[in-house]
């Protein structure tokens, strides 16, 4: 591992001005992805700023019925909030559904969002990747993709965001606040990773120097009846080859509202509004939900290996919204 | 692991040239390939303090580089000196001497063709090649130098009565040596030679770091880049803990930090600071049991053959110990999922569900008890 210098943010304004004084710089949390890329040599951070002494490190209630949550949160302590279990259970599913118990004690909100590729050309830099180096090829297009994506991907990139809380938070309509050394902005979830498009390295709408203090999660009653699937190759402690986060608003039959987002197929975590709109108003049955699956992946671009996800995901997609109408 | 030309062996064909001695001109070689031909040769001009060690040589293993602390605590220099070594391992090394430290760029010899040139074999050794690319001094073998012989080559420059551009003083051999430094940029996988220069204190130097691991204060002396995992076994001497994956993909370096179950291996010691660390070592004393009483998570692992070769156990053993206070289902299922972060290789795993459902009923027995 390269050396770095090491600082202690002892306050968010202190955590802003230590990186923005440094492009090298890497806030560092859980340290669940960063120090592995750093060990990878993927990560070479001149400076890493701990922020674990923050204390954004709470759940709190906001805007009758909805949850601020701090960016310092550990997925393992908001999987097991109780008001989260309560309102959404899809966030509580998803976040067990990730990584294991040990990772989930220590990866934090904020960190988990900006999670980076799986891709294994990513993590090994004797392979050209566009998102590691920019302009140096993408090795995925035409070497081993399984696990790539197959929603929103471009001839620069085709690896899939990993998270399985942002596809619940995408679903939700959360807000990511964000801090910078010029105060506060908001950006919503679903606009907060962006596409590889022909600049891959570039992952989400964050400033350097912009610190995540916390995501807040609106009301969104019927979000009771919600729940996440996720598919992988072992029952446990792998990443997704698909998920579904969904929520459905359904009286006497009737699909009222549906949020869908899907997981492990696309380059970001992927709602699904198309999909959603088609499911309004339709009675809540196998025939709607296979539309919907149709629909949401609709644009699927298929590589060498990974075909076999469109048909998965869709199944996946049917089996969540099935599953979320028997909720009584 | 031996040395070729003192064991006397036949070296493998084809032939390794013998090692350069002093007077000998200085085997060329490209610093890097990737289409840059930079060349020792094009760095005349400028000494070059070269330096060899194995690939294995991990400057994490404070043991194997005390040879070469002591050496580089003998060349005549502060903190910003900069020398340049070959090695295959790192691509950046920083060692420490004193109270300063060293900042190396690390040549890559993947195919062992430097070392070849300079008929080194399985051992360290350190070349001193004067600015016309002669051979001034070198040594080889794992035994440091004598204090005083490098720094007597290194005065061997200033010391010569010759023009005045080629004699050289201490200060001005360090300046060189950082511009040859400098001049490795040009190549683009040498790179970080430029941010090595560019720094003007060396980043990443250790520093005295307190970790209360097992109820004991331990001081120690850690890089920034020490893992948590590293600092227990080889600064502590707490190899309890084991390392399988150094990638949070196996669990076995599973300790608890304030009583969460924790990877080692993801997280830097120095990040700890104030918590309480608990290892294998500790987990029967952080349960109260006195004495040799194991844990009762250790006593029913052994009960009910939670392991085979034992790898993974004392990461099993944390992992468990901290699942049972964690809200999980009853059944067995949830015990495997909430195990899932633990991998056995051995296939121990019915075992180990059967040992943690015992203490589990055994736990809720004492409670309805009371
Ligand atoms: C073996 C393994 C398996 C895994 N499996 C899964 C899985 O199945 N599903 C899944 O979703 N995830 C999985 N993960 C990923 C894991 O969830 C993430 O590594 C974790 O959530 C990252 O959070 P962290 O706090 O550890 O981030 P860190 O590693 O500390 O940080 C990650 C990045 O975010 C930045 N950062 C962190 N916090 C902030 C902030 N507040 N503001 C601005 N920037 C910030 C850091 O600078 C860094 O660049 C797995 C990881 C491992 C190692
Ligand atoms: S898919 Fe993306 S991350 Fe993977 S090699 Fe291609 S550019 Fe790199
Ligand atoms: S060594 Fe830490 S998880 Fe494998
Ligand atoms: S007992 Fe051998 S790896 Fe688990």
């Amino acid at each position: 591992m390269y050396p770095f210098q090491f600082e202690s943010a002892a306050s968010e304004q202190d955590a802003i001005a230590l990186l923005g004084a440094n492009p090298d710089a890497r806030f560092l949390a859980g340290g669940t992805t960063l120090v592995d890329l750093m060990k990878h040599d993927v990560e070479r951070p001149a400076r890493v700023v701990d922020i674990n002494q923050l204390s954004l490190t709470t759940v709190e209630e906001i805007d009758g019925g909805g949850l601020r949550i701090g960016a310092m949160v550990r997925n393992s302590d908001l999987a097991n909030h109780p008001l989260v279990r309560e309102r959404y259970p899809v966030l509580s599913q998803a976040l067990l559904a990730g990584a294991s118990p040990q990772l989930r004690n220590m990866a934090t909100t904020g960190g988990n969002l900006l999670q980076r590729a799986r891709c294994q050309y990513f993590r090994d830099v004797a392979n050209a990747c566009n998102k590691r180096e920019p302009g140096s090829g993408c090795s995925a297009l035409h070497g081993i993709n399984r696990i790539h994506a197959v929603l929103g991907t471009s001839e620069q990139c085709i690896a899939t965001h990993p998270s399985d809380m942002a596809v619940a938070l995408a679903a939700l309509d959360a807000i990511v606040r964000v801090r910078g050394a010029g105060g506060e902005r908001t950006i919503p979830l679903v606009d907060f990773h962006l596409m590889p498009h022909d600049r891959p390295d570039r992952e989400t709408r964050l400033e350097h120097g912009e610190l995540i203090v916390s995501v807040d999660v609106p009301p969104l009653p019927f979000a009771k009846r919600s729940l996440y699937i996720k598919v992988r190759d072992r029952a446990s402690y792998a990443f997704t080859l698909a998920s579904a986060a969904v929520a459905l608003d359904v009286r006497d039959g009737v699909i009222r509202a549906a949020r869908i987002a899907l997981g492990g197929v696309a380059t970001k975590p992927w709602r699904v509004p198309d999909a959603e709109s088609a499911l309004e108003n339709t009675s809540a049955d196998g025939a709607a939900f296979g539309r919907a699956a149709e629909l949401a992946l609709s644009g699927a671009v298929a590589r060498e290996h990974n075909a076999f996800k469109i048909e998965l995901a869709k199944r996946t997609l049917i089996r969540a919204l099935t599953r979320a109408a028997a909720i009584a | 692991m031996h040395d070729l030309r003192t064991a006397g062996a036949t070296p493998p064909f084809p032939a390794a040239p013998p090692p350069p001695t002093a007077g000998d001109p200085a085997p060329d070689f490209e610093l890097v390939a990737n289409g840059t031909a930079t060349r020792l040769s094009s760095l005349r001009g400028s000494p070059v303090v070269l330096v060899l060690h194995n690939p294995e040589w991990d400057p994490a293993r404070r043991e194997q580089i005390d040879a070469f602390n002591r050496l580089l605590a003998s060349l005549p220099a502060a903190a910003e000196q900069r020398l340049i070594t070959v090695g295959a391992a790192h691509p950046w090394l920083e060692l420490e001497f004193d109270t300063s430290r060293v900042a190396l760029p690390v040549i890559r010899d993947d195919d062992g063709s430097i070392a070849q040139a300079y008929g080194v074999h399985d051992t360290p050794a350190v070349f001193v090649i004067d600015e016309r690319g002669i051979v001034r001094w070198t040594h080889m073998g794992r035994t440091p130098p004598r204090e005083g012989d490098i720094i007597a080559a290194l005065t061997s420059f200033a010391a010569r009565d010759e023009p005045r551009s080629s004699s050289w003083n201490r200060r001005e051999f360090i300046a060189t040596v950082l511009g040859v430094a400098a001049s490795l940029t040009i190549s683009p996988r040498l790179a970080v030679a430029e941010r090595i220069a560019a720094a003007s204190t060396a980043p990443g130097a250790a520093r005295a770091v307190t970790l209360n691991v097992n109820g004991r204060q331990l001081r120690l002396t850690l890089e920034p880049r020490v893992s948590l995992l590293d600092a227990l076994r080889e600064y502590a001497g707490l190899t309890g803990t084991k390392k399988g994956c150094d990638h949070g993909q196996c669990g076995a370096c599973t300790v608890h930090v304030d009583g969460r179950r924790t990877l080692s291996c993801l997280t830097f010691a120095m990040m700890h600071e104030g918590q309480q660390i608990t290892t294998i070592e500790g987990l029967a004393a952080s349960a109260g049991t006195s004495g040799n009483t194991l844990h009762p998570m250790q006593q029913a692992f052994i009960k009910h053959d939670g392991f085979q070769c034992g790898y993974c156990t004392p990461g099993q053993i944390m992992s468990a110990s901290a699942m049972i206070h964690e809200p999980w289902g009853a059944a067995d299922s949830d015990v495997r999922e909430a195990m899932s972060g633990n991998i056995c290789r051995c296939g121990a795993y019915p075992g180990i569900v059967a040992a943690i459902q015992e203490v589990r009923a055994n736990a809720a027995d004492g409670e309805h008890g009371q």
